[in-house]
């Protein structure tokens, strides 16, 4: 499979081998609709992620480019957080808001695998928390008014510890 | 950007902390993307993030902001809800709230709900058939009543349901619930009914046939999958009922129905041509009834009569004239020996077998099962020997080579052993073996298992061979430790377990393991 190239939102171009870069349905599915195959003149447009970030995709599809596809969500299938494997959780230990950098582009170049180890790690942030450590953890403003927030706590009351 | 000011939680100056990166100049830079927030977390994304936590943790997040409480009231993240709280699911304490929750977050996403006796009411149930049309699963624990709720005024019930699983108690009559409901589960497709097989033998008492199945086969003739466990009272005219209404019927579990002896065997594989798992694992079976079938005409693939009283000549008689074994589960078995072994192999068919159990079976020789798996080894996925002193690592260490599609694997005994097990060199026959292996059990006492200072080496290349393993299972002991530690350092936390947390079995390669899980 030819090399195709990858533009950031801020111009910069990659290179990067198709069977990497098809880790994307979005890039695939330009590539494929675009019939840029047999272009290799041809540039992909991705104006949604920028070039420290694209870079870390790539350099993450390039080291998951032999893992069988990901399931389709199983009905019933239990969700485990605890399966983050050593190399994703080293690349993973970034600042936040390369965290959420990383789950946007995820989600628009729609990289499944990406997408579930980075959620899973936010799931993680959040595990044993209360609201309020949430809310400093992720700078999170309270918008409820004393009335909702007394409201919301009634709602949800019966499932606090016994 | 003030989070640090605001800085009175421990953890938060590690997460302030990380708002900040080397940029390999020395000093610390601001991170780029610090204007990246959760906020800006599109709702299916968070929505993502959610699926991972766990119900509690969910209604505790609504709390956190009007945008959270959004995505938490998702339905989505409710189609699966357990409210028994002794089995890891959520604790309602009341009867409106449970009200509520069908109201604002199950609604139609809600495929399977789990509900313990106190919550199983008329109000529920009609709340459950008015808000919840997708509701296809449904489990309902009557196993703790002391009496149950009054339903003379059920007039409602979920009319999807294709799997129903009910919880019997000892004592309770369920007539008065099921009438009620027996209009509204014809679509049923699989049904479970729960004994307390485990609560009995203290002392004889009466025993109660507090479920009328001939009215519920009458009422449900769509089943495939029929699973009666542990039931004190269930005998072979229930089996016979059933297969009387259920022309669909693929599987059939009695599992430790001990009144079962199988006397209605006979009619049932005549009228159900399409039953091709019969399990009945610690039932009172009678060989002359088992030789009465017409097993050449069924289409049985599946066979567990572990724990029976068969006898050689019945086993020998029904392997040799069922046409097309797949799976067989025959262990604690006094009958079968090598004269049975050797008949299967010699007149049956043994071309179709993929799962093979003998546990305990001890009156089979090393030398015939090794003439038997030498034959038809590479074709087992599922090979299932524990519980005979006298299959070691030495037969094991043969037959290996030859096991390469093997899947499953249970081997050794508690018992303690004169001679020692060589752990290993069995593991460096595993790994080089048997690379599609997901799931194995060593049950040798630990005491028993040599290992040397290669140990770590063994199980590393084990481990980096066999990478589809899911789970590993042993004694209690330091080779456990060893080998839980090596495949803990490698962030493979959950393989490896112990005895008594975890067993292995070949029931996972049944056609129907899905439908028959329960609990």
């Amino acid at each position: 499979m030819p090399l195709i190239k990858l533009q950031s939102s801020d111009g910069e171009v990659f290179q990067v081998d198709f069977d990497i870069a098809k880790a994307s349905v979005t890039i695939k599915t330009m590539v494929e609709d675009l019939g840029l195959e047999d272009d290799d003149e041809e540039i992909v447009p991705l104006p949604n992620v920028n070039a420290g970030i694209l870079k870390k995709v790539i350099q993450w599809a390039t080291y998951h480019k032999d893992d069988p596809p990901p399931a389709d969500d199983d009905e019933g299938r239990e969700k485990r957080t605890d399966d983050i494997s050593s190399w994703d959780a080293d690349f993973l230990k970034v600042d936040q808001g390369t965290l959420f950098e990383l789950i946007l582009a995820a989600n628009y170049l729609d990289i499944k695998g990406l997408l579930d180890v980075t959620c899973k790690t936010v799931a993680n942030m959040i595990k044993g928390k209360t609201p309020e450590e949430i809310r400093k953890t992720f700078n999170i403003k309270n918008d409820f008014t004393a009335a909702e927030e007394d409201q919301v706590r009634k709602e949800n009351e019966w499932c606090e510890e016994k | 950007m003030d989070i640090i000011s605001s800085d009175v939680w421990g953890q938060l100056a590690l997460e302030a902390s990380q708002v900040y990166i080397d940029d390999g100049t020395g000093g610390p830079a601001k991170s780029p993307y610090a204007g990246t927030t959760i906020e800006k977390m599109p709702d299916r994304v968070l929505l993502n993030i959610f699926s991972y936590l766990s119900h509690k943790q969910i209604c505790s997040m609504s709390r956190v902001c009007k945008k959270w409480r959004t995505i938490a009231y998702n339905t989505s993240l409710w189609q699966t809800v357990s409210l028994r709280p002794e089995i890891s699911g959520l604790h309602v304490t009341s009867l409106e709230f449970l009200l509520s929750l069908i109201n604002m977050r199950f609604g139609p996403s809600l495929r399977y709900i789990e509900l313990p006796i106190e919550l199983i009411t008329h109000t529920v149930l009609h709340e459950l058939a008015n808000r919840c049309p997708n509701l296809t699963h449904m489990l309902l624990d009557f196993s703790t009543a002391m009496q149950l709720h009054d339903f003379s005024e059920l007039q409602a019930f979920p009319t999807k349901l294709k799997y129903l699983c009910v919880c019997l108690s000892e004592v309770i009559f369920m007539e008065g619930f099921m009438r009620k409901i027996y209009n509204f589960i014809n679509g049923l497709e699989i049904l479970h009914l729960i004994g307390t097989y485990e609560k009995v033998e203290e002392e004889e008492e009466e025993i109660y046939e507090v479920i009328n199945v001939h009215k519920l086969k009458s009422a449900t003739p769509n089943l495939r999958v029929i699973n009666l466990y542990g039931i004190n009272f269930v005998d072979d005219s229930h089996i016979d009922a059933f297969s009387s209404n259920c022309i669909q019927l693929e599987c059939l579990a009695v599992n430790y129905c001990s009144k079962v002896t199988g006397s209605t065997m006979k009619t049932l594989f005549q009228r159900s041509k399409r039953l091709k798992c019969v399990l009945m694992n610690q039932t009172n079976l009678i060989s002359e009834y088992l030789m009465q079938v017409e097993w050449e005409k069924s289409s049985i693939q599946e066979l567990d009569i572990t724990g029976t009283d068969l006898s050689t000549e019945c086993l020998i008689d029904m392997l040799v004239r069922i046409p097309n074994l797949k799976f067989l589960s025959a262990g604690q078995l006094n009958g079968f020996n090598d004269t049975v072994l050797s008949a299967f192999m010699e007149q049956g068919n043994v071309r179709n077998l993929i799962a093979l159990n003998l546990d305990y079976s001890d009156n089979l020789s090393d030398e015939g099962l090794y003439k038997f798996l030498s034959r038809y080894g590479h074709q087992l996925q599922g090979l299932s020997l524990a519980g005979m002193p006298h299959i070691t690592d030495q037969l094991w260490n043969t037959v290996l080579p030859v096991l390469n599609n093997i899947i499953i694997m249970v081997m050794g005994t508690q018992e303690r052993l004169s001679g020692n097990v060589l752990v290993d060199q069995l593991m460096d026959g595993i790994a080089t073996n048997c690379p599609r292996l997901e799931r194995l059990e060593l049950k040798w006492d630990p005491d028993n298992l040599r290992f040397s200072d290669k140990s770590q080496k063994a199980i590393d290349i084990f481990r980096v061979k066999c990478l589809k393993l899911k789970c590993l299972v042993l004694s209690d002991g330091r080779y456990y430790e060893i080998v839980k530690a090596n495949f803990e350092r490698a962030d493979r936390l959950t393989v490896v377990r112990t005895t008594t947390c975890c067993s292995v079995s070949n029931y996972y390669l049944l056609q129907n393991y899905k439908d028959l899980i329960f609990n």
